[in-house]
C-alpha cells in the first residue's frame, strides 16, 4: 500500500486555521475589494500580521518553513476569497522572494526578506514586456556590465503589484540574440532620492482579480550593484526561473479550485432555490448534467494538483505534469465558471450576484505561468515526442 | 390515574417577575400546566420569589392552586446564589414531581446549576411540552440552532425541568383557579451570598426584548444606513413591536448585539415575525424557526427568506414599510 | 492567573445536520471550535496578557482534539484532553461531573466556557461545573474586569431588558456571550506549534471516576427520538402591485393567521 490519498490531522487543522482566517478577515469584504479596484493595505497588513507571508521562508528571516503541501492547503483555502488579493499574497510569498532568499546575500535579505514577510515591502517579479511573456527568450530588458555592477533598461508590464512594489526580481538579457541563454535575474528596488532603481508605470484597469493592482515598471539606464545578481552565474536564469515554475502553475491550479468550487457552490445554492416551471431548476437533468460535469473534473483536477504538490515536496522532476494540472484545473474553472453562468440564467449579468465576479476572476489563470497555447504546443511535442 | 392511592405531586412554575409584574411566559407555563393537570389531577403551583409582590400575587391567582410566596428584599434583584437555597430546599420539602421556567436569562442562568444540585433531570430551551397519562413530560427542544428537534424524556426520581420558550403556549383567557398564598420564609444564609448585583443598565426605549416581544420587525443590511432603522421603529411602535436585526448589522456597528436574531444572536418565538431586506442567511432564519407567522419581503425574488415564510412580497423596504406602518395604523385605530 | 478554559469541537454553523433515523443523526463532517468557547479563550488569553499566568484549555471528547488545537494556536499554554470510553452517550450532568472531577484539585482562579456549545445548545455544562466545585458563576457575560488583587471580578449579565452588573469573587466560572470581545485569530507561528503540540490525554479512572458515574447509564434525560424542523406551508406570495399588496398583507395578518 504505497498510495494515500488521505491529508494528516495536522494539515486538516492547519486548512480549518486558514480557512477561517480567510472566512474572518476577506469573505466579509470580497464584493467591496471587487469593486474598488484598490489595494487593500489595511487588509494586508491584518493577514500579514498573522504571518502568512513568511510560509516557505527560512525561520531566521521570520518564516515559517512550511513544506509544498501546506503551502497548496494555503493557497487553495486562501483564493475561496479575493482572488486579487490572492494574486498579491501569492505574488509575495512565491515568486516575488524567491529568488532573493536563494541569492541574495545576507544584508539583502535583512534589508528586503524580512521586511516582505511582515508585509512591509511589497515585492513582485517582472516576466513580461510587450514583444515577450510565455515566450521568455523574446526578453528585450537589458543588462550591460559596468564598473561595479550593471546598467538596465526596459520596461516590463503585467506587473503584479508593480505599482505599490518597493523592489523587484527583474528578467534580464544580457543579449537579446542569446535568446533562452542569455537571461538572468536582478533585485532592482524602486527609485528613490537616495537610490537609483525602477519607476511604476500606469496602473491597469483588470477585468477580474482587481483587488491585485498591476502595472508597468520602467528600467531607465537604472544602476544596481554587482550582488544584485540573482544568480550564481551569469546566463542562467531560465534554469532559475524553472526552479519556480512548477510551485507557480500548481499554486495557479488551486486558485482555480478554489474559484470554480465557490462558483458552483453558489450556483447550487441558486439551483436549489431558484423556482421554474414548479420546481427547483435543480431539479431538471440539464441542470443537474452541470454540476455532475463539473464534479467529475474538479476531483479529478483536485487530485492531479495534489499529487504534483507531492511530487514537487518529493523531489520528483514533474514539469510536465505540473504543466498539466495547471491546464486542466485552469480550463475546468473556465468551465465551471461558464456553467454557474448559465445556471444564474439573466442574473448572472448582473452586479447583484457574485458568479459574474468568479468568471472575470477565473480569466486571469489563463496568463500564469504560460498560455495555454503555448502550454499546449509544449505538452504535444512532448507527446509525440519518440 | 388512581385517586386517593398515590396523588401525583405538584407541578411547579417558577414565577419570574420584573418590577412587581409577573411575566407573560409565567402565565403561558401555568396555562400548560392547568391543562396537563387535567390528565393527572395534580396541583399547579407558582413559585413566587422576591419583594412587594402584591401585584404578581394578584395576577397569579387565577392561573395556580398554591402560590408559593417568598417575600425577601434580598431576593431582588435575582442572583443565583440565594434563588439555589431557597428554591432547592423547598423543593427537598415538597417534593414536585414537575418544575418549570421561562428560557429566559434568569431560567438558563439557574436552571442547569439547580438541576445539578438536585440531581436530576432538566431540558434546556423547550419549545414543546406534552404529558403522559403517567405524569411524565416529553420534552420537545431544537438542536444545532434548529436545524433538528429532539424529543426528551426524562428517567430516574426527582423533579422533572426545563425551560419553555416564549410563545410555547397560549395564555388561558379564562382562568379559574384560585391560588392558595404559602408564605414561606426563604433560607437566607449570608454565608452563601457570593455575587452581588452592583447596577442595572435599562435598555434605550421601552420595547420588549425580542424574546420576549409577541410581534418582532427586522430589517438587515438591505436597510441600507443606521439611521434608516427610524422606519423599522416606526413600524414597531404602530404595533407595539420590538426591533430585531441580522448579524451583518451588528457587525457593521449599526444595531446593538441584544436585537440580533440568528446562530450567534437570539433564537425568537414571535407570533408575527416581518423581515424587511433580509436575503434569509441559514444563521439568520434557524432563529425564527419556531415563530409562528413569518412574513418577508425583500425586493430578490429568489431570496431564500421566502422558503422560510407564510407570506411574501417581492418589493422595496423603502416603499413598503412606510405604507404598512400607515395601513395598520389605519385598521387598528377604527376598532 | 491560573485560567482554565472549557472547550468543544462542534459541527460548523453551516454542516448539514439531518435526522437518519428516530436515534441517529446524519451530521456533516465540518467541525469548528464553538464560537463561544473562542470568546472564552480570548477573555482567557486578555487575562493572562495582563496578570501573567497561564490559560489551560480542556475538552471532554474520545475522538476531536481541534478545539484545543485551536485554543493553543490562539495562545493558551495547556491543553487537556479527557478521553474514556465510558463516556459515550454521557448527557451535559456526567461531562460536568468529569470536568469538576478534574478542576477539583487544580489552583484555579477563573473557569471561562462559552454561554452554549453550537451543537446541543444546551448552556449546562456550564453552570453544572461551577455547582459541582461550589464555586459562584455568572451566565451569558458581555463584560469582565478582574481585580487579581482583591480577588474579585466585575461583570457584565446581559438580561432581557438591559444589562445587569454584578461583583463576583474568585475563583468563579462565567460563560461567555458574543460581545464580550473578538476572538483573535490565530498566528501562522502558533498554529505551527498547536500542531506539533503533545495533548495530555486523562482517562476517567485517573480522575477517580467510575463507569456508573458517566456514560448512557447515569442520564436522567434521554432523547426519544430526532425530528426534522416543524415544516411550514408553503409561501403565499402576494403578487399584486404596490400599494394594494401592502393592503392584503394586512388583511391576511388580520384574517387568516390572526395575529394583529
Amino acid at each position: 500500500m504505497a498510495i494515500d490519498f488521505t491529508f494528516t490531522e495536522e494539515q486538516e487543522f492547519f486548512r480549518q486555521t486558514v480557512r477561517d482566517a480567510v472566512n474572518r478577515l476577506i469573505m466579509p469584504r470580497v464584493k467591496e475589494l471587487d469593486e474598488k479596484e484598490e489595494f487593500p493595505w489595511d487588509l494586508w497588513k491584518d493577514f500579514a500580521g498573522l504571518g502568512y507571508l513568511g510560509l516557505r521562508h527560512k525561520e531566521q528571516y521570520g518564516g515559517m518553513e512550511t513544506d509544498t503541501l501546506m503551502q497548496m492547503i494555503f493557497y487553495e483555502e486562501l483564493a475561496r476569497g479575493s482572488c486579487g488579493f490572492s494574486m498579491s499574497a501569492t505574488m509575495q510569498i512565491l515568486m516575488g522572494t524567491y529568488f532573493i532568499a536563494r541569492f541574495g546575500n545576507e544584508e539583502m535579505k535583512q534589508r528586503v526578506l524580512v521586511p516582505a514577510i511582515r508585509g512591509e515591502k511589497i515585492g513582485t517579479i517582472c516576466f513580461t514586456e510587450d514583444q515577450s511573456g510565455s515566450d521568455l527568450g523574446g526578453t528585450r530588458t537589458l543588462a550591460t556590465k559596468v564598473d561595479g555592477g550593471w546598467r538596465i533598461n526596459g520596461r516590463k508590464q503585467w506587473i503584479t503589484n508593480g505599482p505599490i512594489a518597493e523592489f523587484a526580481t527583474v528578467m534580464t538579457t544580457v543579449d537579446p540574440k542569446l535568446g533562452l541563454k542569455g537571461l538572468n535575474f536582478f533585485l532592482v528596488e524602486k527609485k528613490t532620492p537616495q537610490r537609483d532603481g525602477f519607476v511604476p508605470g500606469q496602473k491597469l484597469h483588470k477585468l477580474g482579480s482587481r483587488c491585485s493592482v498591476t502595472g508597468e515598471l520602467v528600467l531607465d539606464n537604472v544602476f544596481v550593484p554587482d550582488e544584485n545578481l540573482l544568480g550564481e552565474e551569469v546566463g542562467k536564469g531560465v534554469q532559475y526561473a524553472g526552479e519556480i515554475l512548477n510551485e507557480v502553475r500548481v499554486m495557479t491550479g488551486m486558485n482555480a479550485l478554489a474559484i470554480s468550487k465557490e462558483a458552483m457552490e453558489d450556483a447550487k445554492q441558486y439551483a436549489n432555490n431558484r423556482i421554474a416551471f414548479g420546481n427547483p431548476i435543480s431539479k431538471f437533468q440539464l441542470i443537474r448534467e452541470k454540476f455532475a460535469k463539473f464534479w467529475a473534473w474538479y476531483e479529478a483536477s483536485r487530485t492531479f494538483l495534489y499529487r504534483c504538490a507531492w511530487m514537487i515536496q518529493s523531489n520528483i522532476p514533474c514539469t510536465n505534469e505540473c504543466m498539466l494540472a495547471k491546464y486542466h484545473a485552469t480550463e475546468m474553472c473556465m468551465v465551471a465558471v461558464e456553467e454557474a453562468m448559465r445556471i444564474y440564467g439573466g442574473n448572472a449579468f448582473c452586479s447583484e450576484y457574485p458568479v459574474q465576479r468568479f468568471w472575470r476572476d477565473a480569466k486571469f489563470l489563463l496568463y500564469g505561468g504560460g498560455t495555454h497555447e503555448v502550454l499546449c504546443d509544449y505538452l504535444g511535442r512532448m507527446y509525440c515526442k519518440d | 390515574m388512581k385517586w386517593g392511592v398515590s396523588m401525583p405531586n405538584e407541578i411547579w412554575i417558577l414565577a419570574e417577575q420584573q418590577d412587581g409584574k409577573v411575566k407573560k411566559i409565567v402565565l403561558e407555563l401555568l396555562s400548560a400546566a392547568i391543562d396537563f393537570s387535567k390528565k393527572t389531577g395534580q396541583e399547579v403551583s407558582a413559585l413566587l420569589l422576591g419583594s412587594g409582590l402584591g401585584e404578581s400575587v394578584k395576577n397569579l391567582s387565577p392561573f395556580a392552586d398554591k402560590i408559593y410566596l417568598l417575600d425577601d428584599p434580598s431576593l431582588i434583584p435575582y442572583t443565583s446564589d440565594l434563588f439555589l437555597t431557597s428554591i432547592a430546599s423547598l423543593v427537598k420539602e415538597h417534593q414536585p414531581s414537575i418544575l418549570l421556567g421561562g428560557a429566559t436569562s434568569t431560567g438558563k442562568d439557574l436552571f442547569p446549576r439547580l438541576a445539578m444540585h438536585l440531581q436530576t433531570g432538566y431540558v434546556p430551551d423547550c419549545t414543546g411540552l406534552s404529558m403522559g397519562e403517567d405524569g411524565k413530560l416529553t420534552a420537545m427542544r431544537p438542536l444545532f440552532g434548529g436545524k433538528v428537534f429532539a424529543e426528551m424524556a426524562f428517567s430516574g426520581a426527582g423533579p422533572q425541568m426545563a425551560t419553555v420558550r416564549n410563545n410555547t403556549f397560549l395564555v388561558n383567557d379564562k382562568p379559574d383557579r384560585t391560588a392558595k398564598v404559602i408564605s414561606v420564609s426563604p433560607q437566607i444564609d449570608p454565608a452563601t451570598i457570593k455575587k452581588t448585583v452592583t447596577g442595572f443598565e435599562k435598555a434605550a426605549g421601552a420595547k420588549l426584548d425580542i424574546t420576549e416581544a409577541d410581534i418582532v420587525v427586522a430589517a438587515g443590511r438591505g436597510i441600507k444606513a443606521p439611521e434608516n432603522f427610524k422606519i423599522m421603529e416606526d413600524l414597531a411602535d404602530a404595533i407595539n413591536a420590538s426591533v430585531g436585526t441580522t448579524r451583518a448589522t451588528v457587525d457593521e456597528g449599526w444595531r446593538d448585539l441584544k436585537d440580533q436574531i440568528g446562530k450567534s444572536g437570539k433564537n425568537i418565538s414571535a407570533k408575527l415575525y416581518m423581515a424587511f431586506g433580509i436575503s434569509g442567511a441559514i444563521h439568520h432564519v434557524l432563529g425564527i424557526g419556531t415563530c409562528k407567522t413569518v412574513v418577508a419581503v425583500d425586493k430578490d425574488p429568489n431570496a431564500l427568506i421566502f422558503n422560510y415564510a407564510d407570506y411574501g412580497i417581492v418589493g422595496d423596504l423603502f416603499q413598503i414599510v412606510p405604507a404598512l406602518t400607515e395601513e395598520l395604523k389605519k385598521v387598528l385605530s377604527t376598532e | 492567573m491560573e485560567i482554565y478554559v472549557l472547550v468543544k469541537q462542534v459541527p460548523d454553523p453551516e454542516a448539514i445536520v439531518k435526522v437518519k433515523s428516530d436515534l441517529e443523526l446524519e451530521i456533516e463532517n465540518k467541525y469548528f471550535t464553538s464560537f463561544f468557547d473562542e470568546i472564552a479563550v480570548e477573555a482567557g488569553l486578555k487575562l493572562k496578557e495582563k496578570f501573567g499566568g497561564k490559560v489551560t484549555v480542556l475538552t471532554v471528547d474520545n475522538r476531536k482534539v481541534d478545539a484545543l488545537r485551536r485554543g493553543i494556536s490562539m495562545g493558551a499554554d495547556d491543553a487537556v484532553q479527557i478521553a474514556d470510553p465510558a463516556l459515550e452517550g454521557s448527557d451535559q450532568f456526567a461531562i460536568a461531573r468529569t470536568l469538576s472531577a478534574y478542576l477539583k484539585d487544580k489552583p484555579f482562579d477563573l473557569i471561562l466556557t462559552g454561554r452554549q456549545a453550537m451543537d446541543d445548545d444546551a448552556g449546562i455544562v456550564g453552570p453544572a461545573v461551577a455547582e459541582c466545585l461550589g464555586i459562584p458563576h455568572v451566565h451569558s457575560i458581555i463584560g469582565l474586569e478582574v481585580d487579581d488583587q482583591k480577588r474579585e471580578a466585575k461583570v457584565v449579565r446581559e438580561v432581557e431588558n438591559g444589562k445587569e452588573h454584578l461583583m463576583c469573587p474568585l475563583p468563579a466560572l462565567f460563560t461567555c456571550q458574543k460581545g464580550l470581545n473578538t476572538p483573535r485569530i490565530p498566528l501562522v507561528m502558533n498554529v505551527m506549534k498547536a500542531m506539533k503540540t503533545q495533548i495530555k490525554k486523562i482517562d476517567l479512572a485517573s480522575l477517580g471516576l467510575s463507569q456508573e458515574d458517566v456514560g448512557s447509564q447515569a442520564v436522567r434525560v434521554k432523547v426519544q427520538r430526532y425530528l426534522p424542523p416543524p415544516k411550514r406551508p408553503s409561501v403565499k406570495m402576494i403578487k399584486e402591485d404596490f400599494p394594494d399588496n401592502v393592503k392584503t398583507l394586512v388583511k391576511l395578518l388580520r384574517e387568516e393567521a390572526k395575529v394583529i
